[in-house]
């Protein structure tokens, strides 16, 4: 059933969408050709306050909950999927700071996190799916923590001035400390050259004796792989969101493609091979909008939301990819060409099917919950 | 007393704008016996009443002040107001430029009756001025009267009508003097005339439009290409002025440029009221947009219906 | 500084249309929108309080639902909303407008500087402004591009087309915004939030000091008595080929024919 939104969530949707037409859709195929956002964008993202949209009153925010948030996303990847990503990247990370993180440090971060982005450091260079064999260490030294590691693949990475990094606190435990920029001891390492999603910086960091306190440890010590399927299970319905609005822009694009291309006198949009297209696009786009709506409300009511949020990446990552590869082909040789935004489209959906964990990950986790009832 | 039309000279620092002219030949055209007289406000050295003088009206109230070089609009204002009040002329005319729109309202107000802003044409009916105006961007008309208070008061759009001299005629000068207004006032401190940075397109012989439909780098950049091979200007719609590569300068229609180039090739534009509204003058018109439906082509005497990157890729091809 | 910015509700679009059978105009929906213009005014307005301090009243006239667009202003930023909203006000042309909103400005007491759009993009008359000086006895600077503030003086630039004037004039006064301005910022999400905790103070016309003959129609001179569709002019529109390639052909050739190439 679709939410009714307040009038305070329809003004906010309603200047996202300007927004996003006005600013972002338009550099929709120069920041994929450039593989960066144009000076000033993201600027100007900041300053219409989309960082801190979801963030309480109390640290400054705007108090906006997990089910217009994810909408806002929707809307701004309708435009331009990257934009969309670099906000997802900030709001799973923010989340858990709000959900994990102590008083002081969330007075210390968060009067800034409207105007400063998040990320949030899971994966390391020795790669494997087992959050255990991860070699980012955390040792007590008197009151403090030392933290020497290395991450990679960091959504925003570069980008982001504060980090929430996954680290070793003993030989099978994992805890998740928070830390930034300006410490001594931190780094930033390369950025990747994606296929997709090429606005969206994804990059590396280092720590070399990055020393804090208690302060930054999010939630207790050894509590690290829960917070961290929190993060996920929040990134995937963004990411849901995100991929709805691929498909939401490929859509668009085919439909009115379809109504102007002719063959012989014929708009192609008569044809049943081109309608059948369509059709599947629009079907894939509005389960997978049902799928993470879902969940965000599920989120918003406070229920166990982790399955749900799952399967709307999971499901909507591959329906993306083939929606954006039949809006492709509706587009014929056109759709090929980089001039316009099919291609980048089916490389951004592809992304997600890889970050945040494995579709071939996932099904195995939605298949243990079933397994487990 | 033979009742009168007004029109209200508007002076620019070195010129009487060609719409005071204009609106000459015009009121002379409908004013059924009325007196024609233009009220000219002016330095006592520019001598502006010889260049209207020209044009034919009955008569020129001339009010000569050095304060009238550069004045502020409540100076003007007001000075006008106790004219019209001595007078009582039956209608009162301004341009509508920003200056006539700025002091006819002051005007009005001060008199207390009506005011309709930006006419496309105007007569009488008997004694009532008929006004036609346009509304919501051009896409209505309507036709305002003001059947109660005098003056009848209007601002015509410049352009709006021809400008015809009329041989031997000598009008009657009026000199009228005018205490200045002692009311509170702007201080103007400086005046200059604009050079218009958008040669480029008003004065173009040929012009390639570019709307939503191209507005992605490589458009922008192929279109440019064939310009420069064309020898054409590059003008936009008003969506893309807020790209970087453009500005208003480049924009046309109502509130841009208007143009009137021998070709204009429209690319991915479809035609919003106040751009057709900017290149109505254009000879041949040629225009690429994928909406069969777009408002462009009904203004186009060749149309491409499709993809204006196509098109210009094609056209790009070709030209090398 | 104390800075009224008088806003205006209009249509979504201008593509309005006629009913075919009585040829009355077509509405639409009844959802509008802040006329363009008067963001950049407000803009201006936000500006001003940020470099001299002070603070942003908006002020509108129309039915209750014009509430809205005011919500969207205080969404911008601006402090505070009022709202002239009544049945004798219906019917009211520019001279009786310009006369409600300068008592409203008035009422509101201690106004500085009140700001208006250049003009309202369904009307486009552009008077009101001017109409409320008169009425307020405030000089005027219409067509603003540039307004800096400097204690009670107010430097304006005025971009008249063909002339740009630069203006001084001692507050109070009025001044209307061209869009070049300035760029109108977005509502911002804890905007909107403290947007909806604001009061938006409704005025009827017996809250205000008002002459009865200066309102609605009876106070408005003009009379609208037709409105219609302009006739579309319209050209040959003959179709090129279908496919790019040929179609480009067919223009050369027809440049050559003009004489173009």
């Amino acid at each position: 059933m679709a939410k009714q939104w307040t009038p305070q969530e329809q003004m906010l949707l309603r200047m996202t969408s300007e927004f996003t037409a006005n600013e972002i859709a338009p550099l929709d195929l120069q920041i994929d050709h450039a593989g960066r956002y144009p000076d000033g964008l993201f600027e100007q993202v900041v300053a219409t306050g989309f960082l801190s949209l979801m963030l309480p009153n109390e640290f400054g925010g705007a108090g906006f909950g997990p089910e217009v948030t994810a909408e806002v996303v929707r809307r701004v990847a309708e435009g331009n999927a990257s934009m969309a990503a670099t906000l997802e990247g900030h709001y799973k990370t923010v989340y858990q700071m709000l959900k994990y993180g102590t008083p002081a440090l969330q007075a210390k971060y968060f009067p800034t996190a409207g105007q400063r982005i998040f990320g949030f450091g899971m994966t390391e260079p020795t790669g494997g799916s087992n959050p255990m064999s991860i070699r980012t260490t955390a040792v007590r030294q008197g009151s403090d923590w030392v933290l020497n590691g290395n991450k990679i693949m960091i959504t925003n990475g570069g980008l982001a001035e504060v980090y929430c990094v996954l680290a070793k606190t003993g030989p099978q435990e994992l805890s998740v400390f928070v830390v930034d920029q300006d410490m001594p001891g931190f780094a930033f390492g390369k950025r990747e050259n994606f296929i997709g999603l090429r606005g969206t910086p994804v990059g590396e960091i280092f720590m070399n004796d990055v020393r804090v306190s208690d302060d930054y440890l999010l939630g207790q010590v050894g509590q690290g792989g829960e917070i961290g399927d929190s993060a996920h299970d929040d990134a995937c319905i963004l990411m849901g969101a995100v991929l709805t609005g691929i498909m939401d822009h490929a859509l668009g694009l085919a439909t009115s493609y379809a109504k102007e291309r002719k063959a012989g006198s014929t708009p192609i949009g008569e044809l049943g091979s081109i309608q059948r297209k369509l059709a599947d696009i629009a079907m894939g786009r509005e389960t997978t909008r049902l799928l993470y709506q879902n969940a965000a409300a599920r989120h918003a009511a406070g229920q166990p939301y982790s399955e749900e949020a799952t399967m709307a990446k999971a499901y909507g990552s591959r329906t993306a990819v083939a929606a954006c590869d039949d809006a492709l082909q509706v587009f014929g040789g056109y759709g090929y060409s980089r001039d316009y935004p099919l291609a980048h489209l089916i490389a951004d959906a592809r992304a997600l099917e890889i970050a945040e964990g494995t579709v071939e990950k996932m099904r195995a986790a939605i298949a243990a919950e079933e397994l487990a009832k | 007393m033979t009742e009168a039309i007004w029109i209200v000279a508007e002076r620019e620092p070195a010129r009487i704008n060609p719409v005071t002219f204009q609106l000459i030949t015009k009121a002379k055209a409908i004013a059924q016996g009325k007196k024609v007289v233009v009220v000219l406000l002016e330095a006592p050295d520019q001598q502006f009443e010889q260049a209207i003088s020209e044009y034919g009206p009955d008569e020129i109230l001339l009010g000569q002040n050095a304060a009238y070089a550069q004045a502020s609009d409540e100076v003007m204002a007001a000075a006008l107001t106790t004219l019209a009040k001595e007078y009582q002329p039956n209608a009162v005319l301004f341009g509508a430029t920003p200056l006539g729109r700025s002091i006819a309202p002051r005007v009005q107000a001060a008199l207390q009756t009506g005011l309709t802003a930006d006419c496309l044409d105007f007569f009488y009916e008997e004694d009532l001025l008929v006004q036609v105006k346009p509304s919501y961007g051009d896409n209505v008309m309507c036709e305002i009267t003001c059947p109660d208070r005098r003056p009848q008061m209007a601002s015509v759009r410049p352009n709006t009508f021809a400008a015809e001299k009329v041989a031997g005629t000598t009008p009657a000068i009026t000199p009228v003097e005018v205490a200045q207004t002692t009311g509170p006032q702007g201080r103007v401190v400086d005046e200059t005339v604009r050079v218009s940075h958008a040669t480029g397109i008003a004065s173009a012989n040929k012009v390639l439009a570019l709307g939503r439909g191209a507005a992605t780098p490589a458009d922008i950049a192929s279109a440019r290409e064939i310009a420069s091979r064309l020898g054409a200007s590059v003008g936009v719609s008003r969506p893309l002025t807020d790209l970087p590569d453009f500005t208003v300068e480049q924009q046309i229609g109502q509130s841009g440029t208007t143009i009137a180039p021998d070709f204009l090739l429209n690319l991915g534009v479809s035609g919003a009221t106040q751009f057709i509204v900017g290149m109505t003058q254009a000879k041949l018109v040629v225009s690429v947009n994928r909406d069969a439906q777009a408002p462009i082509f009904a203004q186009s005497d060749y149309t491409f219906t499709g993809d204006a990157a196509a098109f210009i890729t094609a056209l790009k091809q070709r030209m090398n | 500084m104390k800075i009224v910015v008088c806003i205006k509700q209009v249509p979504e679009s201008n593509n309005v249309k006629f009913d075919p059978v009585t040829h009355n105009l077509m509405r639409g929906g009844m959802s509008g929108r802040i006329n363009p213009f008067d963001k950049n005014a407000i803009e201006a307005a936000l500006r001003l309080r940020d470099a001299v301090g002070g603070e942003v009243a908006l002020l509108s006239m129309g039915p209750d639902s014009t509430a809205e667009i005011l919500r969207d202003g205080l969404a911008m930023g601006a402090d505070s909303a009022y709202l002239l909203s009544s049945r004798a006000f219906a019917g009211a042309d520019t001279l009786s407008t310009g006369y409600v909103l300068a008592q409203a400005v008035r009422q509101i007491g201690n106004v500085d500087l009140t700001l208006l759009g250049r003009q309202a993009v369904d009307a486009d008359t552009g008077q009101v402004g001017p109409i409320m000086a008169v009425n307020l006895n405030q000089p005027q600077a219409t067509y603003a591009t540039q307004l800096t503030a400097n204690g009670n003086q107010l430097t304006v630039v005025r971009d008249l087309d063909s002339l740009t004037q630069t203006v001084e004039l001692t507050l109070p006064a009025v001044v209307t915004v061209r869009a070049e301005a300035n760029t109108p910022r977005y509502e911002t999400p804890l905007h909107i939030q403290q947007s909806f905790e604001k009061q938006v103070t409704i005025w009827r016309d017996t809250d205000l000091a008002l002459d009865p003959a200066k309102l609605g129609q009876t106070g408005s001179p003009t009379v609208v008595r037709k409105v219609y569709a302009p006739e579309a002019k319209t050209r040959a529109q003959q179709p090129l080929a279908s496919e790019p390639a040929a179609a480009v052909d067919q223009l050369l050739v027809i440049m050559q024919q003009h004489g173009l190439i």
